[in-house]
C-alpha cells in the first residue's frame, strides 16, 4: 500500500520535527559558540602564545653592554639566578601542575 | 583546543582588568604569559621575566596549558611584598581552576589574589617629624 503524503502532511510530520531538532541543537551549542573554544586539560594546545602586559620597549642588546665580572659559586646566593647581563638575582615564586 | 586564539576578547579583557587591579593594589608590575615553553618551564619563565621592563618589581605568571604547568616568578624587589607562601596559595587556586578547564577564571582569581597578598597598607605619619626617631 502506497501512502501519498500531501504537502501539509510533509510539513507536519517532517518539517516541524526538523525545526524542533534544529532549535534544540542550537540551544545546546549556543553557549560554546558564544564562549569560543574551551581549554580541555590533557588535550593538545595549538593557540599562539599570549603575553598580557608584556615588554613594551625594546631592551638594549646584552652584547653591547659593558662586561661584568663572572659570578663564582661562592658569591652566588642559594637560589640565585644568573641573568643575561651576569647579575645575580634571587627570585621568588611557586610552581604547580595539574 | 582547536586552532585559533587562546582567549576571546571578553576573556582577555577580564584578565587585563585583573592585572590592572593587582598592579593598583600592590604597586608592583604583573605580567601573564600563556603558551608553550621552549625548554623547562621554570628557566623559561625566568627568561620571560628578564625580558620585561622592570623585572625586579614584576610578578610573572606563566601558564603552559599543553604541559599543564604553572610558574609564578617574583622579582627580587617584589619578593619583599609577596612571599613564596602567598604565591603558593595563589598557585593552588589557579591549579584548581585550570584542572577543570577554566583558564580565564583561574588567571583572574589567581592574579587578583597575588595583588591582594602583595598589598601593603600605607604607613601613616611616616613623614611626620614628631614620629621620627
Amino acid at each position: 500500500m502506497i501512502v501519498e503524503l500531501s504537502g501539509h502532511s510533509l510539513l507536519v510530520f517532517v518539517g516541524i520535527p526538523v525545526l524542533v531538532i534544529a532549535v534544540l541543537t542550537l540551544l545546546v551549542f549556543a553557549s560554546s559558540i558564544a564562549n569560543g573554544p574551551r581549554y580541555r586539560p590533557g588535550l593538545s594546545w595549538w593557540a599562539p602564545p599570549v603575553w598580557i602586559n608584556g615588554p613594551t620597549a625594546t631592551k638594549p642588546d646584552p652584547a653591547n653592554l659593558p662586561e661584568l665580572p663572572e659570578l663564582t659559586a661562592s658569591t652566588q646566593a642559594p637560589g640565585a639566578t644568573a641573568t643575561a647581563t651576569g647579575v645575580a638575582r634571587t627570585l621568588g615564586g611557586a610552581s604547580a601542575s595539574w | 583546543m582547536p586552532a585559533g586564539d587562546a582567549f576571546t576578547p571578553d576573556q582577555l579583557y577580564d584578565i587585563e582588568r585583573a592585572v590592572r587591579y593587582a598592579e593598583e593594589t600592590s604597586g608592583l608590575h604583573f605580567s601573564v604569559y600563556v603558551g608553550g615553553a621552549d625548554s623547562e618551564t621554570r628557566p623559561f619563565a625566568i627568561e620571560l621575566l628578564n625580558e620585561l621592563d622592570d623585572p625586579d618589581r614584576t610578578v610573572l605568571v606563566y601558564v603552559d596549558p599543553a604541559g599543564r604547568r604553572l610558574e609564578i616568578v617574583i622579582g627580587e624587589l617584589a619578593k619583599r611584598q609577596l612571599s613564596d607562601s602567598s604565591a603558593g596559595l595563589a598557585a593552588l587556586t589557579m591549579q584548581t581552576s585550570f584542572a577543570t578547564g577554566d583558564l580565564t577564571g583561574g588567571l583572574v582569581t589567581g592574579v587578583q589574589q597575588l595583588g591582594t597578598h602583595a598589598h601593603q597598607p600605607p604607613m601613616l605619619h611616616a613623614n611626620d617629624e614628631a614620629h621620627k626617631l
